[in-house]
């Protein structure tokens, strides 16, 4: 039978009305239950914090923060910069994604696999990485840049963090046109031939603005994503101070919290504009059309010169990145990479002992703590908004998102303000110190609870994409044959989402190994976390034991990645519900 | 009704007591359904039928309990179902869109709804066994859902809901995604089943061929509320409003004057000229009335020669459509355009495009219906 071709409108970034009126069943006692357990756990992970860091923010240097914004050409500065850096790394990020997702979907090319897992490997990256490696590379004492061409470029500041955090980021906007390009429909591209369009005219007028509100959509993101960066400015930046790095100093050097408050607070207000302009505006959606069964079989571009134009962008970037891996990778068995090249093991002898070991031991099991956890609210919380919840299905979306919508050096503040002493209501103690030295479990609480609220989003937006392809027919079949909603639930809906729910748990884990800006705030002697390592590793200068480090964590993450892979059993659609999770490293 | 075979004990008698639901809030209300009341009669097959937005559906899905109503109760054998959950109601359902769990076998969908009431697999074997060889699906039971065809899935969605032995069968619109002829066919089929097991069915669609050759009762909907109740021949040849009348088959409504009683149920009226006696509706003498004659009632003539004139009983061809077993001619009268259909025709006496024909009906198969707004 012939799929029908439905046109309707398709925003990434917000529940989709469902298919039909929506149900007016009232909810059950079981569903009520989780309901409340969900937005409880969502106001203590994300609201509080977010609370305690606002009305800290407005003490006494907090505030004399923020009215220098208009006078203190210093803090102008730091915003300036901050905005400068977001906005060259989402154009130079949405190009080259855009580039990659057109060369995966319009041409066809021996290593074409190989090119979109090459583009996927950023996300899975630890931030130093790519700062390392190209310091290594390109700095000033660079094996390329002085060995080999004998320049020496000043590669601390801008033009360092342009590159890095490029590298870094394009994943995003890469898979998120990439989905977009995916649900184009061919016969598009037909209706225009026939309508006597060149393939060249067929793409500026009836490819590229479709394609508009994607570009827009990840320029957004990643403009957030980059300013917000805290790791990467931290080693790279130099002279060239952010809202984050500022924020850190503030706290971590001159232990003023209001105003490192104050300072990561200004960075929420490009984030929180993005999100509702990107919810608004989404009111003009794209118009995509959503096919049952393919429709047309996609036609490639053949003519060699144009594809040779095309690829050049990729092919460029795919082999940089295998550059800076090989670097990382050589470098961690290198004396020191540039000065001394011969083999050694100590530097993985040295990450091996004693705080290394703890720092590796202790990361990787809070994130496999944290990765569950993350993967059952983002799913309880898209079952909710898709299938159960009517009034405040917006509100509850927004809610869940908030932990990834808000620039970690916020959460991570917010979380140490909060939980570095125990909550009290009046007298009576209702939750422990959870943060920071001398809490309970060593302060590992508080960081599964930032792992989680940081990698639920995701797993979220994956689930609900894969709820609303659903029909909502079926769960009422399976109620109208007698089964209960948790039932249905494990029976129908569990298994028709899990190819999503192992996407949101494999990245919910790997954001967890990779992430430091929430986390940095945080740390405890006890709860030593592996990219705060590689951080001192990376200042100190001992570039081997961080290339060392970066290594053993991707290898971490390669190895519980292809775990849960193996655990949930299920073939992992890598691009289509992979391109609704919005990946943030910061 | 045809006793059914050994079901007639079991089966379920549904009472819809002023029912009603309301969408919305403040301004934005609307009212889907208004108010209903129908008494479902045991092992009957009735079908909801009426233009989209008349609430056809929304009544459907309340009595499955994927709506909670907003007023009224659903009594199934005098017991209030209406606050049950829809898992907990004894009934089963066939979706528009079958709904197919799919990443389950024909065997697995069909065997899920036992599985959940956990009765003994041997118990389950047997039954789906017995349901899928009914509906000749036995040898496709290890296939998944998109394997089949459109009809094939029609038949596992049926007997799904069938395996269970609900109380009450509720289909919403299910051969919609049918072609025509698999439509005609399958809609023989339900009722076939249906009526084999006497299981009590409510059938919702918009089309009605599929009503009126189906139904033991046909239930009329319009804007929220029921427009009329009754068997196919009561609703085609006697219908209660002009909209009833319309919305089933073709009418022709012609303007009488000089409306009185003729009796019981009858009335005398002047119409065409004429003055003769009609079966009436009861309201018709109560308000303004039109006079109903279906196409099929019209006979056509060519006219006396040299008659050429619009008056009376005579009009002028504006149409002629020749389908084989019958003609559709649509005449300009003095009242209008009629539409008539003449059956078997001879030959000789069909008459061309502006020429003058004679047309005549009885009276007995007329119909003086109130004419409402």
């Amino acid at each position: 039978m012939r799929g029908k071709t439905i046109t309707t409108t398709v925003n990434v970034d917000k529940p989709a009305k469902a298919l039909k009126k929506k149900s007016g069943i009232k909810l059950d006692i079981g569903t009520k239950t989780i309901l409340i357990i969900s937005v409880f756990l969502l106001l203590l992970m994300v609201v509080f914090p977010l609370l305690n860091i606002f009305t800290r923010a407005f003490d006494e240097s907090g505030k004399e923060v923020f009215s220098t914004i208009f006078t203190s050409e210093v803090v102008r500065g730091i915003i300036r910069n901050t905005i400068v850096l977001g906005v060259v790394v989402a154009t130079l990020g949405t190009i080259i994604g855009f580039f990659l997702a057109y060369a995966q979907v319009k041409l066809n090319f021996r290593g074409k696999k190989l090119l979109h897992i090459i583009s996927l490997v950023p996300l899975i990256t630890p931030p130093f990485a790519f700062a390392t490696a190209v310091i290594s590379l390109f700095g000033r004492s660079g094996i390329i840049t002085r060995d080999i061409l004998g320049l020496t470029p000043t590669l601390y500041g801008l033009p360092g963090l342009t590159i890095v955090l490029t590298c870094s980021f394009f994943p995003v906007a890469y898979m998120s046109i990439l989905g977009m390009m995916k649900n184009l429909d061919p016969a598009l591209d037909e209706a225009s031939a026939s309508l006597g369009a060149s393939k060249l005219k067929t793409f500026f007028k009836v490819t590229l603005p479709m394609l508009i509100p994607g570009f827009a959509s990840s320029f957004l993101l990643l403009f957030v994503e980059a300013s917000a960066d805290l790791a990467n400015p931290l080693v790279i930046g130099g002279d060239y101070t952010v809202l984050a790095s500022r924020a850190y100093i503030a706290i971590n050097g001159e232990y003023d919290v209001p105003a490192g408050s104050a300072y990561s607070l200004i960075l929420l207000v490009p984030g929180l504009i993005v999100f509702i302009v990107q919810r608004y505006w989404g009111e003009r959606k794209s118009v995509v059309s959503v096919t049952g069964k393919p429709t047309g079989t996609p036609t490639y571009i053949e003519n060699r010169i144009a594809k040779f134009f095309l690829l050049i962008i990729p092919v460029s970037m795919a082999s940089f990145i295998v550059l800076i891996y090989a670097t990382v990778i050589y470098g961690s068995f290198a004396k020191f990479l540039g000065v001394d090249n011969s083999p050694t093991l100590a530097n993985y002898r040295y990450i091996f002992s004693g705080i290394g070991n703890d720092a590796i031991m202790k990361t990787t099991i809070m994130a496999l703590i944290a990765t569950p956890i993350a993967g059952l609210l983002g799913m309880v919380l898209a079952w909710l908004i898709v299938r159960k919840v009517r009034k405040g299905r917006e509100a509850l979306d927004f809610l869940g998102m908030l932990g990834l919508a808000v620039p970690g050096t916020v959460l991570g503040i917010g979380f140490a303000i909060t939980f570095n002493h125990s909550t009290k209501i009046g007298e009576t103690t209702i939750l422990p110190q959870l943060a920071g030295g001398g809490a309970i479990f060593g302060g590992a609480v508080a960081i599964i609870m930032v792992y989680t609220i940081r990698s639920s989003p995701a797993g979220q937006r994956s689930a609900i994409a894969a709820l609303q392809q659903i029909n909502p027919a079926i769960d009422e079949a399976s109620a109208s044959l007698g089964a209960s909603g948790f039932t249905t639930f494990r029976k129908i809906t569990l298994p028709l989402i899990k190819p999503a729910l192992l996407t949101g748990l494999m990245f919910a884990f790997a954001h967890s190994m990779t992430t430091l800006s929430p986390i940095i705030f945080i740390t405890t002697p006890e709860t030593p976390i592996m990219t705060q390592k590689i951080l001192a590793e990376v200042d100190s200068g001992r570039f081997g034991n961080a290339f060392a480090f970066c290594t053993l964590l991707i290898f971490i993450v390669l190895t519980v990645m292809g775990l849960i892979n193996l655990l949930v059993r299920g073939k992992p659609n890598s691009s289509s519900s992979a391109s609704n999770t919005p990946i943030v490293r910061a | 009704m045809e006793t059914k075979m050994g079901s007639a004990s079991s089966s379920s008698k549904l009472e819809l007591r002023n029912l009603s639901k309301v969408f919305g809030q403040g301004k934005e209300q609307v009212m889907a359904v208004d108010s209903i009341d129908l008494d479902i009669n045991p092992g009957e097959f009735i079908t909801f039928l009426g233009p989209s937005g008349c609430g056809k559906t929304t009544t459907l899905r309340m009595i499955a309990g994927f709506e909670t109503p907003s007023q009224g109760s659903i009594l199934l054998d005098g017991q209030d179902v209406s606050s049950l959950s829809p898992d907990k109601r004894p009934m089963g359902m066939v979706f528009q869109s079958y709904a197919l769990f799919p990443h389950m076998s024909v065997y697995q969908n069909v065997s899920y709804g036992p599985r959940i009431k956990k009765l003994p697999a041997e118990q389950v074997k047997m039954d789906v066994s017995a349901v899928l060889d009914s509906m000749s699906l036995s040898s496709m039971a290890n296939r998944s859902p998109n394997q089949l065809s459109g009809g094939q899935q029609q038949r596992v969605a049926l007997a799904r809901a069938m395996v269970m032995q609900p109380k009450v069968l509720l289909f919403d619109e299910p051969l919609s995604n049918l072609d025509a002829k698999l439509r005609a066919q399958m809609r023989i089929e339900i009722r076939e089943v249906q009526q084999r097991l006497g299981i009590t069915s409510i059938f919702v669609t918009h089309d009605q061929d599929e009503a009126m050759s189906i139904s033991d009762r046909i239930v009329v909907m319009r804007n929220a509320k029921i427009e009329q109740v009754g068997i196919p021949a009561d609703v085609y040849l006697r219908p209660a409003s002009v909209f009833v009348a319309d919305f089933i088959g073709i009418s022709n409504f012609l303007t009488v004057d000089g409306v009185s009683s003729a009796g019981a149920g009858k009335a005398k009226v002047n119409v065409l000229g004429r003055a003769i006696e009609v079966p009436a509706h009861k309201e018709a003498l109560n308000k303004e009335s039109i006079l109903l004659v279906r196409p099929e009632s019209i006979r056509v003539k060519p006219a006396q020669a040299g008659n050429a004139s619009v008056s009376g009983t005579q009009g002028q061809v504006k149409q002629v459509v020749f389908y084989g077993q019958h003609v559709e001619y649509r005449i300009q009268s003095q009242v209008g355009i009629i539409t008539a259909v003449v059956s078997d025709p001879i030959f000789s006496e069909i008459v061309p495009v502006g020429e003058y024909a004679e047309f005549a009906f009885d009276p007995e198969r007329s119909w003086l219906l109130p004419a409402d707004s």
